[in-house]
């Protein structure tokens, strides 16, 4: 596995383990402990996020860095690379 | 609105093509249990939910589903990428081949191509949410039966994650219909449609009253 999907599987843990407390409170929305947790992964997730845009270009359009429009640049996540 | 970021919920890498495998995971792209169907059914029952629970499990299980409609694209697309003329005949693939070549269409493992009919927004939240109870426990069985025919990890894993999801979809789905339940008259929930005949939650409070 590249260092690209390594980090790539790290940051998709955390987002996994978020959406899935925030399905949670869709139907607990007065859980305190669920949305301190949901607070702790949004901390550890943040600086993966910032290494993998700055390193290997955005992951929402928004997050482009450069003079070049990098979002079309492969792979896209149907291409397993 | 919708947002999209450039990554699968969760991961998809396929080394070994598989034309016959892929011909039966499609039906989880557009057949009648499928995630195409999922996600229209949920993202357009939403819009009569009575009350804001029901309205945000909707709405995020159906985004949901577009994530996974697009891990099924994902792994048909890489199960059939490397297709030979050869593997196309010996596959079985050849009827799927003559319409769409190696691309993406959403139908069902039998070739019925997809339809709205498989899903319904009947504007009754107690209906729909039975709907949707059913058709997570349809889904679970539909993965369970792929399952039967895959001996390819790299296959196995993503399949075993969706299918783990529609087991948690339906748990939120039984919350849901519990928290409409608990706002209606007990002794009778189905004497009105919660989202049309909205003096039926006055009613339940008057009667606990």
């Amino acid at each position: 596995m590249s260092k690209r999907e390594i980090l790539l599987r790290k940051i998709s843990s955390y987002a996994f383990a978020i959406y899935e407390l925030k399905l949670y409170l869709d139907t607990h929305p007065n859980c305190r402990k669920t949305i301190a947790k949901i607070e702790e992964y949004e901390a550890k997730l943040a600086p993966l996020r910032q290494e993998y845009v700055n390193e290997y270009g955005p992951l929402f359009s928004s997050e482009n860095k450069k003079d070049y429009w990098t979002w079309v640049n492969a792979p896209w996540p149907w291409e397993g690379e | 609105m919708f947002v999209y970021e450039k990554r699968l919920q969760y991961p998809v890498k396929i080394k070994q093509t598989n034309p016959k495998l892929a011909q039966i995971i499609i039906t989880q792209y557009g057949g009648p249990d499928g995630e195409l169907g999922a996600s229209l059914r949920y993202l357009s029952q939403r819009f009569s939910m009575p009350i804001p629970e029901l309205k945000a499990i909707l709405n995020d299980i159906g985004t949901e589903e577009l994530g996974h409609l697009e891990m099924i694209g994902t792994i048909v697309y890489q199960l059939t990428k490397n297709l030979t003329e050869e593997q196309v005949k010996a596959g079985g693939y050849d009827a799927y081949f003559v319409d769409h070549t190696a691309g993406i269409y959403p139908s069902s493992a039998s070739g019925v191509p997809f339809t709205a009919a498989y899903l319904q927004s009947k504007g009754d939240p107690i209906t729909d949410l039975h709907e949707d109870l059913a058709a997570e426990q349809k889904a679970r069985t539909t993965y369970d039966n792929i399952l039967r025919y895959c001996d390819d990890p790299d296959v196995l894993d993503p399949i075993r994650f969706l299918r783990e999801r529609e087991i948690v979809h339906y748990q939120r789905f039984g919350e849901a219909l519990r928290l409409l339940t608990d706002k209606l008259d007990s002794k009778n929930f189905y004497a009105f449609n919660p989202s049309f005949d909205k003096k039926c939650f006055n009613k339940a409070k008057d009667r606990k009253a």
